[in-house]
């Protein structure tokens, strides 16, 4: 077909194709989205979605992402640009590179990524990337979550850019390397899935470049990425000129109990940019409560995009006008050789500082505080299939999101580094592939934050252990500080997991912890906290209350203390 | 064989095809009645019968039915709309949340705005009663036939129409179902009822459970429509049989529509791709895409020797886990309308102007730009022949709204911002084709496509260009192709029952006995509907996947490998399906393949009509020539004149030229310049790739004539 003559006429921008650029772009990082979530093993990968696929230029800038956990999201970019500098002209057709480490931009050491380049008649013109969290990791604790850990070695073996394939021949002794010092074997078969979902993107591609030729592709994509930085500006525009600050609080280091730490920022407006500056927060902390540059970063950025129009498309024109200043040695941006496992999960109280910082001044944009995430995670022996299970309670530790003006918050969505992309286990697959049985996932009354608009609900969850010399790990926060209300809006509740045993013993873990021995038949409790709510309980609307007393969600006491209801009145 | 009627109800219109054994078929459309749908099916068979030689009375006229098919909307209007029954759940204490949590997603995570779809069932009429069974089946805590009684009560005093019940675990052991369901049945005769494990005994809680739901929630609706429509024929002299389309594009009587409504959802577009089917093995083509772009929506399907199923879908964000087939819906239509975002970038719809204003150029109050606007500047809709002439359509209030609208926001010319739209819409609809093709691991120009739709053959050729697609087929009924489906359909029954096994040391006796019950359940049901043995048809799928994977993929195998324990045939099978779907597969790695699920389809025969051949015209079309008018050209970005044909006027041979406009009654077919058209035997328009008459069956090449 004679195609080639629509790049002779270059330079010229076609905005039609501009269009057709852009959609086709979110159509491939679809595309390779769906062949991770169908193809891998791991839960984390297939059932909560804890992955992202993009595409980049040559240079690394980001052309499209599919982000479904969007924590990951903003690494992406970062250390494409970074693997381009490192391997500068030795980046060959048939290269497939692995990378992880947190200190060249990787974002946390199990969030493992492929990147393929993609060359067109010779010429290197994009990538194509997937970036997921791996079963393990290596380091001392299976799964890479040790609370214990000081330095980065005892968390994860560290993976700095390595070809895993050159020129399209597998490095068998690199990549047996790689897995020799990774636990479980499904890593290898998650690892191919990026690998498979990478060469879908490449084909996709090269396609579009086949058809429109190399020129009408790098015109149009800086036009792109000039349509998007103006879109990002012209919401921008829309918040006053300012310097504004805000806090939000980290509760125990896994060492110190009793330990609080402090995430500060100071967001400025100005020329249509916004500036992230962290300088004022908290140093890093001995243990593995430490962030990245690239997930506080970010963190900072879907708290943002939260903010804004929901349609502007993702690309490197969107983050052009946001800037980040995120100082070495803080707790969102610790130095080497740091651990810093738990950093994503800094996400939500760095949210909470950014929309406290912001509140004031884009009040009708901004939600009450969310829930934090408080989860756990139970290995054992499944003595009926003669299986060692390995489950991340994702069902229990979805709390609700802070409301908004206008909006309620949304039940049982879970923390702000996912909204809502983490899936529940189905409960009967969750009985099949545990040994547990469960005897409540509901939503938990009385949860959400009171408020003209209320926020989200939590929920309680519930389950018989069934294996003998059961592991618990828990991680996460939200057990101290419940989410805020805004503007009059009440708190939501707090975070709360614990284990009766058998003889009648309670055990209460700390938010990091690591529990050994828990018996068969212990009972497993937790209560995922519920959203802030917004404005003035009083003004809350009557006929939405009488429904909420009706379904239970709101108890009859609380509709009365919380909000001033009584059915008789309504 | 007698006569037969697809009935097809739509949004705006209602399709009639009248198969005649001993002549040609015939093409009706009424305007729908929304609220009363089966109203227009009886005006639209009264209108029949008067144009007949000599004239009918409406019952005379249906006496002769034989068979009437017919495809409802009423269950997707009732779901999407909220006019369903008043329905309550019994389900298992603790649990009762799950339909309403929908595993706690949220479609639009950057949006604070995006609030949940409200349930089918408000929480305070979904109760949770004590009695559960653990994973193998066993019971851990005996139901209470209290807490049964006690929600009975609960639903009794609330008015509540439709109960559903479903229970963990039930897809083991239906104990306990059962005997809740006894129970409903004896204290609320009247209301319609759902048991999990009778619609649907396969594992995953949430999908069950949303699946029973909908299936309760349109149940009474689908009644009173049926009620009412037999009622109507049946007092107008029809005493034939009356079969209603379902989702996975096979028919069933109505009892047995009344018992799974559900399977209705998809009652309109599921006889779409049977239809294509049809039309492309006039040209020895097994496979298909099929496309329907009317109005509002654009339907994409793949046909690969029977239409795609899959094992579910989401209507309205609420999960129906029930077999149906692939069809993807996207917001593009002739009333799709264009608009600026903030970036500048062009866009086209999901937005519609649907029938109600409509488009600018209808002059009816519509005043934003749309597709058929753009279409009508572009010189491809003649504005004295819109629907037979039967309206007239306003260029210039065309142009002015894509003038305001599209053009000085973009800084160019009316005639590019329309070509603009034209293109964007395009564009659209193939990526609505690659989410039923490339995404399912098929590759799009390896098929045919079969355009259908009242706007479909306007726009086929860009999306076949764009997708390098060299072959279309566009039937002379194309704008009426799901009613001629309708006429299609065989009786097809879907089973599924979990059956948890590792391949390795499989209970192959257990395996064989459940694919028995399951076949004779299939037979049972089709000996009721009256179909022989020998019509009666079997296919079995296996649900697989490698140890540890999450989600199975289906594999058809044959039952013999199940009678011999083939082990290797069912291991090389789902290897393969795998391999085509994802793009690798670990038959080398040794990996251990689990079996979930196994799924029946039973299949009962029917008597389709023929099509008549039309004997051969000869290449030479100039006897529908109408003149010349002047249309956009994307190749040259430039109006020039392009030949007009009367469609009515073109018999089997003719050829044309593109570019080239053939125009019909309900729609219009713009061969681009790329293409060249043929008619084939059955009048069908094909639309080939210039010098790709290698395609072209040697009926159609005009060597033999």
């Amino acid at each position: 077909m004679n195609h080639e003559d629509k790049s002779v006429e270059t330079g010229q921008i076609d905005p039609i194709l501009l269009s057709v650029y852009a959609r086709t772009f979110k159509s491939i990082t679809d595309e390779m989205s769906l062949s991770v979530e169908q193809t891998a093993r791991s839960p984390i990968l297939c059932e909560a979605k804890d992955f992202v696929t993009g595409l980049y230029d040559a240079a690394g800038n980001m052309l499209e992402q599919t982000e479904n956990l969007p924590i990951l999201a903003f690494s992406l970019a970062p250390v494409c640009k970074y693997l381009v500098e490192y391997f500068g002209d030795d980046i060959h057709e048939g290269d497939v590179i692995f990378h992880n480490d947190v200190f060249s931009m990787g974002n946390q050491n199990n969030d493992v990524a492929v990147y393929k380049p993609i060359f067109h008649r010779g010429e290197l013109v994009a990538w194509s990337a997937v970036k997921g969290h791996q079963a393990d990791i290596g380091g001392n604790v299976p799964g890479g979550y040790n609370p214990r850990a000081t330095e980065v070695w005892q968390e994860a073996l560290r993976i700095p850019p390595v070809k895993v394939y050159e020129k399209g021949v597998l490095r068998k002794d690199v990549w047996n390397l790689i897995f020799a010092n990774i636990r479980l074997e499904i890593v290898q078969h998650d690892m191919r899935a990026q690998m498979g979902a990478c060469t879908v993107g490449e084909r996709r591609l090269l396609d579009v470049l086949e058809k429109y030729g190399r020129e009408s592709f790098e015109n149009h994509k800086t036009a792109l990425f000039d349509a998007t930085r103006k879109m990002m500006e012209a919401e921008i525009a829309t918040i006053p000129e300012g310097i504004y600050s805000g806090e939000g609080y980290v509760y125990f280091d896994g060492h110190n109990l009793g330990t609080k730490f402090t995430i500060r920022v100071t967001v400025t407006v100005k020329d249509k940019h916004i500036t992230f500056d962290y300088s004022d927060t908290d140093a890093q902390t001995d243990g593995f409560v430490n962030g990245t540059y690239t997930s506080s970063a970010s963190a900072a950025i879907l708290t943002f995009l939260q903010m804004v129009n929901p349609d502007i498309p993702h690309n490197e024109g969107m983050v052009g006008p946001i800037d980040m200043i995120i100082p070495e040695g803080t707790i969102l941006n610790a130095a080497y050789p740091k651990a810093t496992t738990f950093g994503n999960h800094l996400c939500p109280p760095n949210a909470d500082a950014i929309i406290r910082a912001l509140a004031p001044v884009i009040p009708d944009r901004v939600t009450a505080g969310w829930n934090n995430l408080l989860a756990s995670l139970t290995t054992g022996l499944d003595e009926e299939k003669d299986e060692h299970y390995v489950d991340i309670g994702f069902m229990g530790l979805k709390g609700g999101s802070g409301a908004m003006n206008g909006t309620d918050g949304y039940d049982h969505i879970g923390m702000i580094d996912a909204s809502g992309g983490i899936l529940d286990q189905d409960y009967e697959m969750f009985e099949q592939q545990t040994p547990h049985l469960l005897k409540r996932h509901e939503y938990l009354i009385d949860s959400a934050g009171a408020g003209e608009w209320r926020g989200g609900l939590g929920v309680e969850t519930e389950f018989i252990i069934g294996s003998e010399d059961t592991q618990l790990v828990t991680f996460g926060d939200g057990d101290f500080e419940p989410a805020f209300g805004l503007f009059g809006g009440k708190g939501g509740t707090l975070n709360e997991i614990k284990l009766t045993y058998p003889d009648g013993r309670v055990v209460v873990p700390n938010n990091k912890d690591l529990i050994e021995g828990v018996p068969r038949g212990s009972i497993y409790h937790q209560y995922a906290g519920g959203g802030g709510g917004y404005g003035d309980p009083a003004k809350r609307d009557r006929a939405s209350l009488k429904e909420e007393v009706r379904n239970g969600v709101i108890s009859v006491e609380a509709a009365k203390t919380a909000y001033g209801y009584e059915e008789s009145n309504s | 064989m007698g006569l037969k009627i697809g009935i097809d109800v739509g949004g705006t219109f209602t399709d009639f095809l009248v198969a005649w054994q001993d002549r040609e078929p015939e093409i009706f459309k009424v305007l729908s009645v929304s609220d009363d749908p089966s109203a227009a099916v009886i005006n639209g068979l009264t209108e029949i019968a008067s144009k007949q030689e000599p004239s009918l009375g409406l019952s005379e006229f249906l006496q002769r039915v034989e068979t009437i098919v017919h495809g409802t909307t009423v269950t997707t209007n009732a779901t999407l709309t909220r006019n369903g029954a008043k329905s309550g759940l019994i389900t298992t204490e603790g649990v009762r949340d799950a339909l309403e949590m929908r595993r706690g997603i949220r479609e639009e995570q950057y949006n604070n705005r995006y609030t949940n779809v409200k349930p089918l069932v408000p929480r305070y009429l979904r109760a949770g009663v004590k009695g559960r069974l653990r994973r193998d089946g066993s019971e851990v805590e005996a139901l209470s036939l209290d807490d049964v009684e006690k929600a009975i009560e609960l639903f009794l005093t609330e008015g509540v129409e439709a109960v559903s019940i479903c229970f963990m675990n039930a897809f083991i052991n239906a104990d306990h179902e059962h005997r809740a369901a006894e129970l409903v049945r004896e204290r609320m005769p009247d209301a319609y009822l759902t048991v999990s494990t009778d619609l649907l005994p396969s594992i995953r809680f949430y999908q069950r459970t949303s699946t029973t739901v909908l299936n309760s929630y349109i149940g009474p609706i689908l009644n009173d429509y049926l009620e009412q429509l037999t009622g109507r024929l049946g007092r107008n002299g029809f005493n034939g049989l009356l079969m209603i389309m379902q989702s996975n594009g096979g028919v069933m009587t109505p009892e047995t529509a009344r018992k799974t409504a559900a399977l209705t959802l998809l009652s309109g577009p599921a006889a779409g791709p049977g239809a294509g089917l049809v039309y492309a093995q006039a040209h020895d083509q097994q496979n298909c895409i099929v496309v329907d772009m009317g109005g509002t929506s654009f339907e994409a399907a793949l046909v690969t020797g029977s239409p795609v199923l899959v094992n579910e879908g989401v209507i309205d964000r609420h999960r129906i886990a029930l077999p149906m087939l692939a069809i993807h819906t996207i917001g593009a239509g002739g009333g799709s309308i264009g608009w600026i975002d903030e970036g500048g970038l062009l866009r086209m719809g999901p937005q519609s102007a649907g029938a109600v204003p409509g488009p600018v150029s209808y002059a009816q109050g519509g005043r934003l730009p749309a597709c058929t606007d753009a279409n009508l500047v572009l010189g491809y809709l003649n504005p004295d022949f819109f629907a037979g002439g039967s309206m007239k359509l306003d260029i210039e209030a065309a142009r002015a709204a894509i003038k305001e609208h599209i053009a000085k926001p973009l800084g160019m010319d009316v005639e590019s911002a329309a070509a603009g739209m034209y293109r964007v819409a395009c564009n659209n609809m193939a990526q609505g084709v690659r989410e039923v093709t490339i995404k399912r691991g098929f590759d799009p120009r390896e098929f045919p496509m079969v355009v259908a739709g009242g706007a479909g053959p306007i726009h086929s050729c860009m999306i076949c260009e764009e997708l390098q697609i060299p072959f279309q087929i566009v039937p002379r009924e194309s704008s009426i192709l799901c009613a001629v489906g309708m006429l299609m359909g065989d009786l097809k029954h879907d089973f599924v029952r979990t059956f948890f096994a590792r391949m390795e040391g499989l209970d192959w006796p257990a395996l064989q006995t459940l694919v028995t019950n399951m076949v004779d359940e299939g037979t049972a049901m089709l000996i009721n509907e009256g179909i022989s043995q020998e019509r009666q048809q079997f296919q079995v799928k296996l649900d697989c996947r490698y140890q540890k994977q999450y989600h199975e993929v289906s594999v058809e195998v044959e039952r013999e490998w199940i009678e011999k324990a083939d082990s290797d045939a069912i291991h090389s099978a789902f290897h393969a399906e795998h391999n085509r779907l994802y793009g690798y597969s670990l038959e080398d790695q040794q990996v251990s393949v689990d079996l979930i699920n196994v799924r029946l389809q039973a299949i009962g025969v029917t008597d389709k009509p023929d099509f008549r051949e039309q004997d051969y015209a000869g290449q030479d079309a100039s006897a529908a020539f109408k003149g010349e008018r002047d249309m956009y050209i994307f190749s040259k970005k430039a109006f020039f004149p392009v030949p007009v044909y009367d469609g009515h006027k073109m018999h089997f041979g003719n050829f044309v030229r593109g570019p080239a406009m053939i125009e019909q009654v309900t729609t219009a077919i713009l061969v681009s310049d790329a293409y060249d058209c043929v008619l084939d035997q059955y009048g069908s328009f094909v639309v080939y790739e210039k010098g790709r008459e290698d395609l072209l069956s040697p009926k159609l090449s005009g060597d033999q004539q």
